[in-house]
């Protein structure tokens, strides 16, 4: 039996897939399952235990192909047809999709006879199942939302989450040049993530600069990793040319120098991970460093806060803070006090991950799973009777 | 034999007339030598037109720079002749479905090139057409209508004017027999000159089978109008800024909610670089009509990057100008006139009253006129001005019409009908005539179109639209005087010119010529996009006879009548009528995951 596992959306989304493959591996033993997901990911996908092959969908392909179709529709078919086939020569017998939007939908009845998840009812049914309508109700009324993103990825494959902290590990390739020291035992090691996909999510450079002078000053030991890709090239020399040069020494750069199996490496190396970015603070959780989440704009806590226990996230109570909780991280990150010594200020919260058996949540430090019986509920009304009937009794 | 016999023989195969032609040519054109990797190269006007190092080496780069956007189907009529090497190298890497024309404007050249080197089997796949540009234009059109130009510049340069013609005959033949449907956005401005040039672009679409969307925003004119009002010159400038800005994200929207096949914008309309970016990112084609002088307008600086063709009403500096501001395609097209708008008319005695004069000026109160026009009040004749933007010229007031106030199109006409010369002065901000007098205004056309007689400002573009036959020109406001004093003495010759004028207009210089124009130019650069579409390869009926490796498409497309154009959407959508319980093949699973893409690329919100 070989199924495939749809998740096509950008790099946060395909590693919340990973309680979802663990739990699906776990289930199904001895069921290959391959994991369809943007071309551009394959290579962390390398990295994830429990499946077989990465298939790769060329969204650019498609694009070229939708652009050029009535000038010949025949040979855009025909392109399209051997691209599918290529894909997966054989159709899988089960389909787990994992996205809402018709691209998967079809994606997933192009390759498999059974769908599971969204499209499950047919690839023009708009109704959603019970996971896929929790999931957009949260999204569109911004409600609480007490099943993680990735548990909810479980439920829509029919499975309960994992009850533990799926983990990926890097292999040891090349870090490029002076970025090979970063993990030296000496020294506290802190990413830091200077940018996001979304503008609306960044820190201005001044206020990065505000942490890392902060972060240094509060012990000699630390040390701290710029992180970026090639186009936050130019955020990460502002961030420098504010700090003192006196510091200089102390800071990394890795901004634009890692691809995605690099910048895998380099997270496994650090203790902690800071930024707003969620995609590379689910990347640093899958490799086991600890995070330090800022969330504003549209990230929600609950929503996407990185998976497994001890993470934290700062949430903001509005769209843009103009203050940020440099000095009430401090204890924590460069203490290691297990228990925050401040868990508020100004239009800040602090939260923190737990796993259990339900899933993951977020709580106040000291309040942990006070959402059980909420998140239990959901689970009671989300799962369908077949498989309430497997999984929950 | 010689290797101008034999290579005369594979032209005789082809074309007796040629090949005898030839051989009663002389040559000499070119000057033969060695190039260092020993094939001869060839040399004219003391410049090589092939490589000196070597010919058949940098012929292969030519072409194959040359073919990428070539399709199957495609003829490729090449300009330059030289020694060929250019175009067997084309026949080397072009595919035996790529029809190849060579264009002969000079026999002795190709005299040259027969009597040089010996030609191999590629000469075989070269159809020659020689002649009139137009008989070479009829015959390369024989061979398809999808033409492609591929000029070959060192040797072109020898004949510029033949290939020009020929090239303009070429277009002028595919605009006549375009008949596919495209669908265009036209944004017009706010207010101002280009907005009747708007409408008559708006009609003249229309009336050529394309569908239009008029993105007018002259409906908004008030509001921008009433934030002049606003004291603080800072006040004002931020908010017509923002307002501007606001009407380019109008323009957006609409363009949106019905995806044109080209946005083609007049000038002044509301379309800020940010949203042409955004519009060209989901690859529409954005095309700019520019009807003002680029001297006296300069937003194009900023602009010229944005649009992927611009339309211009002046050439040589004004095109080298635009080139260097980043226009990658820019063409000369003149205004014209609207024979809807512009038309001769009966008067009434009254009328001819109130309207009518031996001289009459319509037009606004620009610098010149305002100096000239008060030197031509004379007891010798009735002068009459009219329109607006006079205040504070008193010494025209004895002849200005209604105290100065704007008069529509309509009024115009009667004026134009009425009067016995009609003087067209071109505008100009400083004293007498234009120095830089070269495009031709709109108001040229409006008068022969309503088959008025007019003394126009010599302008330099003027010649290739209209003979001195046509349209009686003055070159220095002395003379005018003696112009205007003829004409009216010489109502014969008034009305011959008047007649001849309007003909020309009718045959050449409407509103719907240039549209052709437009398009055929934009269908050229972009055949496989927009010129595909003017030759309705985009009909159901056009569209199933290729669908020859995949009759699964045809039901889908049969559910379209034959001459309806269809695109991913439509086929799309009628997939998804049929319901959330329908099974789907693979073939329409295809197709609505190629829309989902296509939406996903497209969709500008």
């Amino acid at each position: 039996m070989a199924s495939l596992i749809v998740q096509l959306a950008r790099l946060g989304d395909l590693l919340q897939t990973l309680p979802a493959i663990t739990s699906l591996t776990a289930r199904y033993a001895g069921e290959r399952f391959d994991l369809l997901c943007a071309s551009t990911l394959t290579d962390i996908v390398s990295l994830f235990h429990g499946t077989a092959r990465a298939v790769p969908w060329e969204a650019d392909q498609w694009q070229q192909w939708a652009l050029g179709w009535t000038n010949s529709p025949d040979s855009t078919m025909t392109a399209a047809q051997d691209h599918i086939h290529q894909l997966a020569a054989q159709t899988y017998d089960t389909v787990y999709n994992l996205n809402q939007h018709p691209r998967a939908i079809l994606a997933a009845h192009l390759l498999g006879r059974r769908v599971v998840g969204p499209g499950s009812a047919g690839p023009l049914y708009e109704n959603l199942p019970p996971w896929g309508t929790y999931l957009r109700k949260v999204a569109r009324d911004r409600s609480a939302n007490h099943v993680h993103l990735a548990d909810a990825f479980c439920g829509l494959c029919g499975v309960m989450p994992p009850g533990r902290v799926p983990r990926i590990t890097p292999h040891a390739s090349d870090l490029p040049g002076s970025l090979e020291k970063v993990g030296d035992p000496r020294y506290h090691w802190v990413a830091v993530i200077i940018g996001a996909g979304d503008l609306a999510r960044c820190l201005p450079p001044a206020i990065w600069a505000r942490w890392i002078t902060a972060l240094l000053n509060a012990h000699t030991a630390i040390r701290v990793v710029l992180i970026g890709s090639s186009g936050e090239i130019g955020r990460s020399r502002a961030i420098q040319e504010t700090l003192s040069p006196l510091l200089w020494g102390r800071v990394w750069d890795a901004t634009g120098h890692t691809n995605l199996l690099q910048l895998a490496l380099l997270l496994s190396r650090c203790h902690w991970t800071i930024g707003s970015d969620t995609g590379s603070l689910h990347l640093a959780a899958a490799v086991g460093c600890r995070t330090l989440g800022l969330y504003f704009a549209r990230a929600r806590v609950h929503e996407t806060g990185p998976y497994g226990d001890q993470h934290r996230v700062w949430q903001s109570s509005t769209f843009a803070p103009d203050t940020w909780p440099i000095d009430e991280s401090l204890d924590f990150i460069v203490a290691q006090t297990s228990v925050p010594q401040l868990t508020e200020c100004t239009g800040w919260q602090l939260w923190e991950g737990h796993v259990d058996e339900w899933g993951m949540s977020y709580s106040r430090p000291g309040q942990s799973n006070v959402s059980v019986d909420d998140r239990m509920a959901v689970w009671k009304h989300c799962m369908s009777m077949d498989d309430r009937e497997n999984v929950l009794l | 034999m010689s290797v101008f016999e034999a290579n005369l023989r594979e032209i005789a195969k082809q074309s007796p007339e040629l090949a005898a032609a030839l051989r009663a040519a002389q040559g000499g054109r070119l000057e033969i030598r060695p190039a260092k990797s020993g094939y001869p190269t060839g040399f004219a006007q003391g410049r090589a037109i092939h490589s000196t190092y070597d010919p058949v080496k940098e012929s292969i780069s030519w072409a194959t720079a040359q073919i990428v956007s070539c399709r199957e189907g495609d003829v490729v009529l090449v300009f330059g002749i030289g020694l060929l090497y250019h175009v067997e190298a084309l026949c080397k890497v072009l595919p035996p479905s790529i029809r190849i024309v060579v264009a002969v404007p000079d026999l002795v050249e190709l005299h040259d090139a027969c009597a040089v080197r010996a030609w191999g089997d590629w000469a075989r796949r070269v159809t020659w057409v020689w002649g009139v540009p137009h008989s070479m234009a009829r015959r390369t059109m024989e061979l398809g209508s999808s033409v492609r130009f591929m000029t070959y510049v060192p040797a072109a340069r020898l004949h510029p004017d033949a290939h020009a013609a020929i090239e303009e005959s070429v277009r002028r033949s595919i605009a006549h027999a375009a008949g596919g449907q495209l669908r265009i956005a036209v944004v017009g401005p706010i207010y101002g000159g280009s907005l009747p040039v708007t409408r008559s672009v708006v009609t003249a679409l229309e009336s050529l089978g394309h569908h239009v969307d008029w993105i007018d925003h002259s409906a908004h004119a008030t509001s921008y109008h009433a934030l002049a009002r606003l004291e603080d010159a800072r006040h004002r400038q931020v908010m017509q800024n923002k307002f501007a800005e606001f009407l380019s994200q109008l323009t957006l929207v609409r363009i949106a909610e019905r995806p044109p096949d080209l946005v083609l914008a007049m000038a002044q309309a509301p379309m800020t670089l940010s949203v042409l970016e955004h519009v060209r990112k989901k690859h529409f084609l954005t095309a700019m009509w520019f009807v003002e002088n680029y001297r006296h307008l300069t937003y194009w600086q900023q602009m010229a990057a944005g649009f992927d063709f611009w339309f211009v009403i002046q050439k040589g500096a004004c095109l080298d100008a635009f080139r260097h501001a980043g226009a990658k395609e820019i063409h000369y097209l003149p205004v014209a006139a609207d024979l809807a708008a512009h038309k001769t008319v009966s008067l009434t005695s009254d009328e001819m009253e109130e309207f009518g004069a031996d001289v009459s000026f319509v037009g606004a109160g620009y610098a010149n006129r305002r100096e000239i026009l008060p030197q031509l009040i004379t007891p010798e004749w009735r002068l009459k001005v009219w329109g607006n933007e006079w205040d504070g010229a008193t010494a025209i007031e004895p002849v200005l019409q209604r105290g100065g106030v704007r008069i529509d199109t309509e009024t115009c006409i009667k004026v134009f009908n009425a009067t016995t010369v009609n003087l067209n002065l071109h505008s100009h901000t400083g004293k007498g005539l234009d120095p830089e007098a070269d495009f031709v205004n709109p108001r040229t056309f409006e008068l022969a179109a309503c088959g008025a007689f007019q003394l126009v400002d010599h302008r330099s573009l003027l010649g290739e639209l209209f003979t001195q036959e046509e349209m009686a020109t003055f070159q220095t406001f002395e003379e005018l005087p003696q112009r205007i004093r003829a004409a009216l003495h010489e109502a014969d010759i008034r009305r011959a010119m008047a007649r001849a004028a309007f003909d020309r207009v009718v045959r050449e210089h409407t509103y719907q010529h240039r549209m052709k124009e437009l398009l055929t130019q934009v269908g050229m650069a972009q055949p496989d996009r927009v010129g595909t579409i003017l030759k309705g390869e985009r009909e159901a009926a056009q569209l199933s006879r290729r669908c020859v490796d995949h009759q699964e498409l045809v039901p889908l497309l049969k559910n379209f009548s034959v001459t309806q154009r269809v695109e991913l959407e439509q086929v799309a959508e009628r997939i998804r009528h049929r319901g959330p319980t329908a099974t789907l093949s693979r073939e329409e699973l295809l197709v609505l995951m190629l829309d989902e893409y296509r939406a996903q690329t497209r969709d500008l919100i």
